[in-house]
């Protein structure tokens, strides 16, 4: 039973994810024994189509983390710009908001936080 | 060994303490000496905390009261009340302690390489071993002016550290920010003691539990050690100093300081169950720590998101793990008043972010000394300009898909067994909450992926062909890590029933926490 972690609700057992995720690995790898027996390594059938265009070299092919999710930073774009605003790296901004948010707390459990 | 373990709290506490000072002159005239110090003392300390551990799982709260004829005589003889440091480690503290002791001799063991090239490695050492003593301090005292004591301890030594290598202007700025912030939090407890201590008289925690009366000065006592911890912790919008000091410490720092923010949210969660307890408007505080944590998911997971520098693409992330916790801790304080819905779902909420406390321990240390491994190799922590390393660093890229498949929460691993009792328990409180963590698990997984991509992936760089495999200590550190995820994914219930549960259960038994200090009258 010490597999079996229960939730109050459902159950969890990790033991039955890694069986099924060793069972569907041999069955691609299954799959994969059966595919074209004819393949040549290291001939033009390797070789990556670009439209007929010049391939660059595969380090200058790399796509680097700044070009990744552009669409989803662009969507986001007015979120970013208002969430970067407190980040200014200046430590007396920050005791600003330590202060602020003191406060505000403190208000708000004078007001409502302890009661008998 | 029973005369061990009776003595347990205090020597785990006094052991690093005088291997600290013991460093200096032995580290002068051996470096392996100095080493090996460090790690045997470290890992003695481990297995005192197992032990520890065992004991209070048999024995229930174990009270050590300093200075006394015996460790169990908490309130001497003519006195109505504990007037000595006393200790008082229950599931809850001693959890953490394993936590702390097990991510302190990793970080000792990846410092051996890690910190090999650079000057002043006794005082690090030394500093190190301090930071440990204080941080065991602050989960096992029972005293609240020893709390605020510990908390400087491990405040100074920790900015120390950040600064360590003092050639980087950035960490000299780091370290300068984190004692600016530390010393505003110390001073927010240290003043909330205050008010306490003129009311009441006393300093201890089980007995001021017992006593308090619920004034005004009490609620800002209140307010003052919540945020003065939330602070510590560094949850949004507290959180804006924490990158800008962890991504510049030494990474096997690093991952200390996350441990320390853990145990200052340890601290906040003893303030709220134990110290002020079910006499709390509960759904009033406990709404205010979901909101601390929801802010901490959502801004640390989209901070992470648009991030260069490896380690403060970490550090927000760590934010955002900060977040579950205090989400699932927070619901169990915000039902802690009515028996039926603590039964229902706040103790498996509790219990789940409990979980999440020691997963978290396990992996995001592992992620940060990943991204110490990382600059010790190529350089720079700027992920974009990395490519192709897992070519060269296949143990290093093994570790990272392991702590980037436990942080995004994907089964089998264990950062799932947490999640998915948060999500289950939470979702009876506020459906919202749920949905929130599902999508900022998304979102840690999207983030991963665009990190693993860019720094592991692709056609070796040409800048980094003569990149070697980090040294063996650095792999034996981040595999001592991994080897407590796969040991936590493969017996989850092993680990809840053993420690969790008990864990959640004390910090709700306010009552047992009361009677093991002022229940013990001769």
């Amino acid at each position: 039973m010490t597999f079996i972690l229960e939730s109050g609700y459902a159950f969890w057992n990790p033991i039955i994810l890694i069986i099924v995720f060793i069972v569907t690995m041999v069955i691609v790898y299954f799959f994969r024994r059966r595919g074209q027996e004819n393949y040549k390594k290291d001939t033009d059938q390797a070789q990556i189509f670009l439209c007929g265009e010049e391939v660059p070299e595969a380090e200058q092919r790399h796509v680097r983390a700044g070009n990744i999710y552009w669409g989803f930073f662009e969507t986001l774009k007015e979120y970013y710009n208002q969430i970067l605003r407190p980040h200014t790296g200046i430590i007396n901004d920050y005791v600003l908001w330590f202060i602020a948010v003191t406060a505000i707390i403190a208000i708000i459990l004078l007001i409502a936080g302890l009661g008998t | 060994m029973p005369s061990l373990i009776t003595h347990s709290p205090i020597l785990i506490i006094a052991i690093p303490l005088a291997a600290a000072f013991l460093t200096l002159p032995i580290g002068m005239a051996s470096r392996k000496a100095r080493n090996a110090l460090v790690i045997v003392s470290l890992a003695f300390v481990v297995f005192l905390v197992f032990a520890l551990a065992r004991d209070i799982s048999i024995n229930g709260i174990h009270v050590y009261t300093l200075g006394a004829t015996s460790p169990d005589l908490t309130i001497p003889k003519g006195f109505m009340v504990p007037v000595r440091i006393i200790l008082e480690v229950d599931s809850m503290s001693v959890l953490m302690g394993i936590i702390w002791s097990i991510v302190a001799l990793a970080a000792a063991i990846f410092s051996l390489s890690h910190i090999a090239n650079e000057t002043g490695q006794n005082r690090f050492y030394t500093l190190l071993l301090l930071m440990v003593a204080g941080g065991f301090g602050i989960m096992f005292t029972g005293d609240l002016f020893n709390l605020f004591v510990f908390l400087e301890i491990t405040s100074i030594s920790g900015a120390a550290l950040i600064a360590f290598r003092t050639r980087f202007a950035d960490a000299q700025e780091g370290g300068f920010k984190y004692i600016v912030v530390s010393a505003i939090a110390s001073l927010m407890v240290l003043f909330a003691i205050g008010l306490l201590y003129a009311q009441y008289n006393l300093l201890n925690i089980g007995a001021l539990a017992q006593v308090i009366q619920y004034t005004t000065l009490d609620k800002i006592a209140l307010a003052l050690l919540v945020i003065a911890f939330t602070i510590k912790a560094g949850m949004v919008p507290l959180h804006l100093w924490l990158p800008d000091a962890y991504s510049v410490a030494p990474a096997s720092i690093t991952g200390m300081l996350l441990i320390t923010s853990h145990a200052c949210m340890y601290a906040a969660f003893r303030v709220c169950f134990t110290l002020y307890g079910g006499m709390l408007n509960t759904p009033v505080v406990g709404w205010i720590i979901i909101i601390f944590g929801l802010l901490s998911m959502f801004v640390g997971v989209t901070m992470a998101l648009i991030q260069k520098d490896v380690m403060r693409f970490m550090s927000y992330h760590a934010i955002s793990q900060l977040g579950y916790m205090w989400v699932g801790v927070g619901v169990g304080l915000a039902v802690l008043g009515n028996a039926g819905l603590v039964d229902s779902y706040g103790k498996a909420a509790m219990s789940g972010g409990i979980f999440h406390i020691l997963n978290d321990a396990m992996y995001m240390p592992l992620l940060f000394f990943i991204g110490g491994a990382l600059f010790h190799c190529t350089g720079t922590r700027d992920f974009t300009q990395m490519g192709g390393l897992a070519h060269k660093l296949k143990w290093t890229t093994i570790l990272f898909i392991i702590g980037s498949l436990c942080i995004s929460g994907i089964p089998p691993f264990n950062g799932f067994s947490s999640k998915i009792l948060i999500y289950e328990s939470v979702y009876q409180f506020h459906p919202i909450l749920t949905i929130a963590g599902i999508i900022v698990s998304i979102l840690i997984l999207a983030s991963f992926i665009k990190v693993f991509h860019s720094a592991f992936m692709g056609a070796e760089l040409s800048e980094y062909k003569a990149v070697k495999e980090v040294p063996r200590s650095m792999i034996i550190a981040m595999v001592i890590l991994a080897a407590g995820i796969v040991f936590i994914t493969l017996f989850p219930s092993l680990i809840v029933n053993w420690t969790i549960h008990p864990a959640s259960d004390a910090l709700i038994n306010q009552g047992g926490y009361i009677n093991a200090v002022t229940g013990a009258i001769p």
